[in-house]
C-alpha cells in the first residue's frame, strides 16, 4: 500500500516536472523554423551540409532583418540517421516546440516516414525526396525541394547517345532511390535508341563487384553506367579496373560527385563521369555569393546537398515574406503559382508538387579535379570521351 | 570456361581471407574469455580509418598495418582492464553484462570515429592493378589482403599450439580456474587476448579499407558479418573459421557469378541456417577446440 502511494506520488512528481519543461517557453520575438539532422549514423555526411545550408540562409535573411522584423531561430535534433526517431522529433516540434516552418530532413527515405505527420498538421515542407512516386498528391502540403529521380541522369544520357554510345551495362543497388534512377535511365535509354545489354541490381551490402564485373566484361558495353551511392561506385570502379574493362564511358549516379571518390581510387577515379545538381561555377542567381559565404562560415566548400537545403529555406522565407504571413495555405499556394530562381535553376512546381525546374547536371573528374563537363552551355571543361583506358 | 570457373574460385578463397581477416580476433576473444565483442566491427573501422589518416601523410597501408594494430592492442587493452575485468561474469546473466558492455562501447568507439573522422565514405587506393595468369585475373590489393590474412591466421593458431604463452591463453580458456591454480596470471593472459583480438581487428581494419570503403557506422554490419563467420566455423574455433571463411566467400562468389548478387546476400544466411539446424556447434565446434 505504502510503496503504491509512494509511487504515484513520485509519478505524479515527475509528470510534473516533464510538464513544466515541455510548457513552450515561446519567445514571441523569433520565427522558429525546425527540423531534424542526422548527425550520427550512416546519413551523417550529406545530413551535415543540410544543416549547414539551412544554418546560412537563416542568418542571411537575419542579416537583411529577419522575417517580418523577426529573426529566425532554428531548431533542430539529431534522428541518428533513423527514420522512426524523425518520426517523433517531427511530432515533437509540432506539437512541443510549436514551429512556425518546418524543413524537410535528408533522405528520401526519411522524408517519407515524416510527411504524413507534418501534412496533417497542415504545414508547408519542402521534401528532399527524389522519388516521383511520393508526390501523387495524396499530401498536398509537402513539395519537391530536389530534382525528381527519373531525370537525374537524362543529361547523362543525351551526352553518351550524341557521342555514339550504342550498347549499355546497367549496374544498381535494389534500394528505392537507384532502383527509381536505374529505370528513368533505362527509359532514356531507348529513347536514343540504345540497347541494354546487361543489368542487374545488388544489395547495399555488397562489398565483392568482381563476379558482376565479370560478366559486363563478357558483354563488352560502350557505357558501364551505375545507380549508385558512393561506397558501391568505388567498389564498381575497382572491379571494373581490375578486370581491365574497356568501355567509352563509365558513369555513376550518386559516388563521383562526392570529393572523397578521387581520394579513395586515385588514378582510377580519372575521367569518370558523375552527376549532380549543382555546381559551384554555375551562373544562376546568387550562386557566387553562396559559394563564397558558405566556404567564409563552415571553412569548406558547399555540395549540392547544401545548395539544395539553402535554396529551400529561401524558398520557404520569400513564399513568407511575399504572402505577408505564416499561413501555410496561402504559402503553399503561392509556391505553387510561379518560377522562382535558386542557387540550383528555376525552382518549379507541377500541381502535385513536384519539382519541374532544375534539373541534373553532367561532372567528369580530370587530373584530380570534378569538371562541369554538359551541358556545354553551362561547362567548365571538356569531355574526355572515349575512356583512354586505366592508368 | 575454365578460366572463368577458376577467376571464380580464387577470387572466393581470397574473400574468404579477408572474411577470416575480420573474424579473427573476434573468435580468438571468444575462445579464450566467452565474450562476443560487439564493438569488433568498429574496431575494423578505426583501424582503417587510423590506416587512411597515415596514408594521407604518405604512409603505405601495409606499413600502417603494425601502427593500427599497436594501438587498437593499447585500446583494448586498456578496454580491458578498466571495464570488462571489473564486470561480474559468474551467474546466469555474465555473458549477457558483456554483451551489454561492448554493445555499450560500440557506440563509444563509432562516435569517436565520427568526431575524429566524420561521418563520409572512406577507403585508400592501393594496389588497384591486377595480376594476369593465363588469363585468370585477380585483384593485386585482394591478393595481398588475402595472403596477410592467411598469414596472420596461421601465425597466431602457431602461437596458440606451440608456445608457451599461447597454451597459457588455452588453458585460461579451457578452466580459468584450474589456469590460476597452476601459477597463471588469469588477468594478465586476459588483458593480452582482449589486446590482441583488438589489434587483429585494427590490422583487418588497415587492410579492408583498401578493399571496403566504409564510414564510422559501418562497424555493426562487420560485426555480424564477423560473427557469422565464427558461429559457421564453431565459436572460438581457429580451423573450423578458416574453413567456414573460405567456403563462405567461395560461395558468395559463385551465387554472384551464376544467380546474381542479391542470391548472394542470401546464400551466407542460408548456409547458416542450414549449418544451424544440421550442425548447432558449427562446422569443426567441440571436436578440436582451442
Amino acid at each position: 500500500m505504502i510503496t503504491g502511494f509512494r509511487r504515484n506520488t513520485a509519478l505524479i512528481a515527475l509528470l510534473a516536472l516533464t510538464l513544466a519543461q515541455t510548457t513552450p517557453v515561446r519567445a514571441a520575438d523569433t520565427i522558429k523554423i525546425g527540423f531534424s539532422v542526422s548527425e550520427t549514423g550512416a546519413l551523417a555526411a550529406p545530413s551535415i551540409f543540410d544543416r549547414q545550408g539551412y544554418e546560412l540562409a537563416a542568418d542571411e535573411v537575419n542579416a537583411h532583418g529577419g522575417l517580418f522584423g523577426k529573426k529566425i531561430e532554428l531548431v533542430h535534433y539529431d534522428d541518428q540517421s533513423t527514420p522512426s526517431t524523425a518520426v517523433a522529433l517531427y511530432q515533437k516540434l509540432i506539437t512541443d516546440d510549436k514551429v512556425d516552418l518546418v524543413m524537410g530532413p535528408y533522405s528520401s527515405q526519411i522524408n517519407s516516414a515524416v510527411t504524413p505527420i507534418v501534412d496533417r498538421a497542415k504545414l508547408v515542407m519542402p521534401s528532399m525526396d527524389a522519388n516521383p512516386t511520393a508526390f501523387d498528391g495524396s499530401h498536398p502540403f509537402v513539395f519537391q525541394a530536389i530534382a525528381q529521380t527519373p531525370q537525374y541522369m537524362a543529361p547523362m544520357i543525351d551526352f553518351a547517345a550524341r557521342r555514339g554510345v550504342k550498347t549499355v551495362a546497367l549496374l544498381y543497388q535494389n534500394s528505392p532511390f537507384p532502383t527509381a534512377l536505374a529505370s528513368g535511365i533505362k527509359d532514356e535509354a531507348q529513347k536514343h535508341g540504345m540497347k541494354i545489354v546487361f543489368e542487374e541490381a545488388y544489395p547495399p551490402a555488397t562489398t565483392d563487384f568482381g563476379p558482376l564485373l565479370l560478366k559486363v566484361a563478357a558483354t563488352n558495353p560502350d557505357l558501364l553506367i551505375g545507380g549508385t551511392f558512393l561506397a558501391d561506385a568505388e567498389g564498381i570502379v575497382r572491379a571494373a579496373k581490375s578486370q581491365n574493362l574497356h568501355a567509352k564511358m563509365y558513369a555513376f549516379s550518386v559516388g563521383p560527385v562526392e570529393p572523397e571518390f578521387s581520394r579513395a581510387l586515385g588514378p582510377a577515379a580519372e575521367n569518370i563521369f558523375g552527376n549532380t545538381l549543382w555546381f559551384p561555377s554555375l551562373s544562376t542567381k546568387g550562386n557566387a555569393e553562396f559559394v563564397k559565404a558558405f566556404r567564409a562560415k563552415f571553412n569548406r566548400d558547399p555540395d549540392y546537398h547544401a545548395a539544395l537545403s539553402y535554396a529551400a529555406l529561401k524558398l520557404m522565407t520569400t513564399a513568407a515574406a511575399a504572402v505577408g504571413s505564416l499561413d501555410q495555405e496561402k504559402i503553399r499556394t503561392w509556391l505553387h503559382g510561379r518560377t522562382i530562381d535558386t542557387v540550383l535553376g528555376p525552382f518549379k512546381l507541377s500541381p502535385t508538387g513536384l519539382q519541374t525546374g532544375f534539373s541534373s547536371y553532367v561532372i567528369q573528374w580530370q587530373k584530380e579535379k570534378q569538371l562541369l563537363v554538359w551541358p556545354p552551355q553551362s561547362a567548365t571543361g571538356t569531355p574526355v570521351f572515349p575512356h583512354p583506358g586505366w592508368q | 570456361m575454365l578460366v572463368t570457373i577458376l577467376t571464380l574460385a580464387l577470387t572466393g578463397v581470397l574473400w574468404g581471407g579477408v572474411y577470416l581477416l575480420m573474424a579473427s580476433g573476434l573468435n580468438l576473444i571468444y575462445g579464450v574469455m566467452k565474450i562476443v565483442n560487439l564493438a569488433h566491427g568498429d574496431f575494423i573501422v578505426v583501424g582503417g580509418l587510423l590506416t587512411l589518416t597515415l596514408f594521407e601523410l604518405h604512409v603505405n597501408p601495409l606499413a600502417a598495418l603494425p601502427a593500427a594494430a599497436l594501438v587498437m592492442f593499447a585500446v583494448g587493452a586498456l578496454i580491458q582492464r578498466g571495464i570488462l575485468e571489473r564486470l561480474v561474469t559468474a551467474g546466469p546473466a555474465g555473458e549477457l553484462r558483456t554483451l551489454l558492455a561492448t554493445f555499450g562501447m560500440s557506440y563509444v568507439v563509432s562516435n569517436v570515429g565520427l568526431l575524429l573522422w566524420g561521418a563520409q565514405v572512406q577507403s585508400v587506393p592501393f594496389l588497384e592493378g591486377s595480376v594476369d595468369a593465363f588469363g585468370i585475373r585477380l585483384p593485386e590489393n585482394l591478393l595481398v589482403c588475402s595472403a596477410v590474412a592467411f598469414a596472420f591466421a596461421i601465425a597466431v593458431h602457431i602461437w596458440l599450439t606451440r608456445t608457451m604463452s599461447g597454451k597459457a591463453v588455452r588453458a585460461t580458456s579451457q578452466s580459468a580456474v584450474g589456469a590460476a591454480a597452476c601459477g597463471l596470471s588469469i588477468r594478465r593472459i586476459r588483458v593480452l587476448t582482449f589486446g590482441l583480438g583488438c589489434a587483429m581487428a585494427g590490422a583487418a581494419g588497415s587492410l579492408t579499407i583498401t578493399l571496403i570503403p566504409f564510414q564510422n557506422s559501418s562497424g555493426g554490419p562487420l560485426t555480424v558479418q564477423a560473427f557469422t563467420v565464427i558461429a559457421l566455423g564453431g565459436l572460438g574455433n581457429y580451423v573450423g573459421a578458416f574453413l567456414a571463411a573460405v567456403i563462405l566467400g567461395v560461395a558468395e562468389v559463385t551465387t554472384s557469378f551464376v544467380f546474381g548478387s542479391n542470391a548472394a546476400a542470401a546464400v551466407v544466411y542460408i548456409l547458416f541456417i542450414l549449418i544451424l539446424v544440421f550442425r548447432p556447434q558449427g562446422l569443426l565446434g567441440r571436436s578440436a577446440r582451442v
